[in-house]
């Protein structure tokens, strides 16, 4: 192989960058998705109604015992199994990252939660809400705002974790890159390449919640 | 209006209500005192079914709360509770707090809620916080907020959970200023204090617990210059020095 050449980023830089858009699409997807389940799950976690807690335990607890990269496999041959036709591969990375990642968000939405004292709670009942509503308008809101720091940390190993999606032929960034890397075999200059850009954006994301942090705790 | 009956409450093994019974005709004020830990804050907790009980039944209304087919999300709505450390929603502002529950729960026009609201803070005295979050109020204008809050719901009783006993010194009056005139215009209330001089002025009857249990009751006059039991006469002692 001769010296570096680096020529082959730009070459190919179309096609790299349209793996990076399937990566934020997927991690968009795992991360909204995966929150919005997370915070069903992380509610029915907090349940004194035992068929409600104790599916939501099992499911959380067998979720974070579990692999990722086992939990895209299964969806993948799953999925098209419970749909009865073939539903693609982002399809299926999409499902399995949004039933995963739920249950790493469920866990941060479960302690935030609870960081709201139960006197906030007797409150809003004590004015007449039921517990729906003293969910929506009381205790939520106050705990989705504790837990943006955690969900922004869950949020940049999600977007990490969207190359494992790889493993299933999804043509993400990690994957764009192997592709073009099987053609004009330069996998040092194109494996860096990879490796900087995802340095950058999760690097950017991690300082940004530090920042936030700081702001908040002086609040 | 309220007829508690009997009741009598555990938490596991440990008798925190023991065999409570008392009648609170409309209009009437009655005032709870005791040492900390005797149930009485337990008490108001189950008249509007915040905190359950074993034995007993309390009735409002002709409501029982005993029954499992009560609606006690609509019993609530009878009640507004005070609590010790104010409980406002730290997130909204304080026109907010007081709107949230009429504009949610009673489904009440927004601007309807809004007047009702200023009018409400008119009546605590401070109408120029309408716009601030509580985190930047006084102990004594977010308890004031609180009232307030309680009052939007256009309640049949008003429940106090000691709500001066949070509060710096130079804040307990505006707040027991507020509770009395609302006492002088004929709500019904229940209040746990140990604000004798707020009982002394318009309690109707003062209840004294301990350990659970109704040791002593009576009118400000019995209980202050005659108590009968050593308890009460001991807790006096403590607390009007």
């Amino acid at each position: 192989m001769d010296a570096y050449d680096w020529q082959v980023i730009p070459n190919n830089l179309q096609f790299l960058m349209q793996g990076l858009f399937t990566t934020f699409q997927l991690a968009l997807v795992a991360i909204c998705g995966g929150l919005l389940l997370g915070i069903l799950v992380g509610m029915a976690r907090l349940s004194s109604v035992r068929v409600i807690y104790y599916p939501a335990t099992a499911f959380v607890n067998v979720m974070r015992s579990l692999p990722l990269i086992l939990v895209i496999f299964w969806f993948y041959f799953l999925v098209p199994l419970m749909a009865g036709r073939p539903m693609g591969d982002f399809f299926s990375a999409c499902v399995a990252f949004v039933v995963f990642e739920a249950a790493y968000f469920a866990e941060i939405v479960r302690a935030g939660i609870q960081s709201i004292s139960t006197g906030q709670e007797q409150a809003a009942y004590s004015t007449g809400f039921n517990y729906r509503d003293t969910m929506r308008y009381i205790i939520i809101p106050q705990a989705l705002r504790k837990m943006v720091p955690s969900l922004l940390t869950q949020a940049v190993v999600v977007f990490q974790d969207t190359s494992l999606a790889y493993v299933i032929g999804l043509k993400e960034f990690l994957r764009s890159a192997s592709i073009v890397d099987a053609r004009e075999m330069r996998s040092v200059e194109l494996y860096a390449f990879v490796g900087v850009v995802y340095f950058l954006i999760c690097f950017t994301m991690s300082k940004l919640t530090k920042r936030l942090e700081v702001k908040r705790g002086h609040a | 209006m309220i007829e508690i009956k009997n009741v009598s409450k555990w938490y596991g093994d440990f008798k925190v209500l023991d065999n409570i019974s008392e009648t609170i005709e409309r209009g009437q004020v009655v005032v709870i005192c005791g040492p900390s830990g005797s149930g009485k804050s337990t008490v108001l907790k189950c008249l509007n079914g915040l905190e359950k009980f074993q034995q007993g039944d309390i009735i409002v209304d002709s409501v029982s709360l005993k029954d499992p087919a009560t609606d006690l999300i609509k019993l609530r709505q009878k009640m507004g509770m005070v609590f010790q450390r104010f409980e406002l929603y730290p997130h909204l502002k304080v026109i907010d707090n007081i709107t949230i529950a009429p504009i949610k729960v009673k489904k009440m026009p927004v601007k309807d809620a809004v007047k009702r609201a200023m009018e409400l803070l008119e009546r605590v005295g401070i109408p120029e916080q309408a716009d601030k979050h509580p985190g930047n109020l006084s102990g004594g204008q977010q308890q004031r907020v609180a009232i307030a809050r309680a009052l939007a719901m256009d309640p049949e009783i008003m429940l106090f959970d000691e709500p001066t006993s949070a509060l710096d010194p130079e804040m307990i009056k505006e707040v027991l200023d507020v509770m009395i005139a609302l006492a002088k215009s004929g709500m019904t209330m229940a209040v746990v204090t140990h604000e004798m001089g707020f009982a002394r002025e318009v309690a109707d009857e003062i209840i004294f617990m301990d350990q659970g249990r109704i040791i002593e009751r009576g009118t400000d006059q019995t209980f202050f210059e005659n108590p009968k039991s050593e308890r009460a006469k001991d807790f006096l002692n403590k607390i009007l020095f």
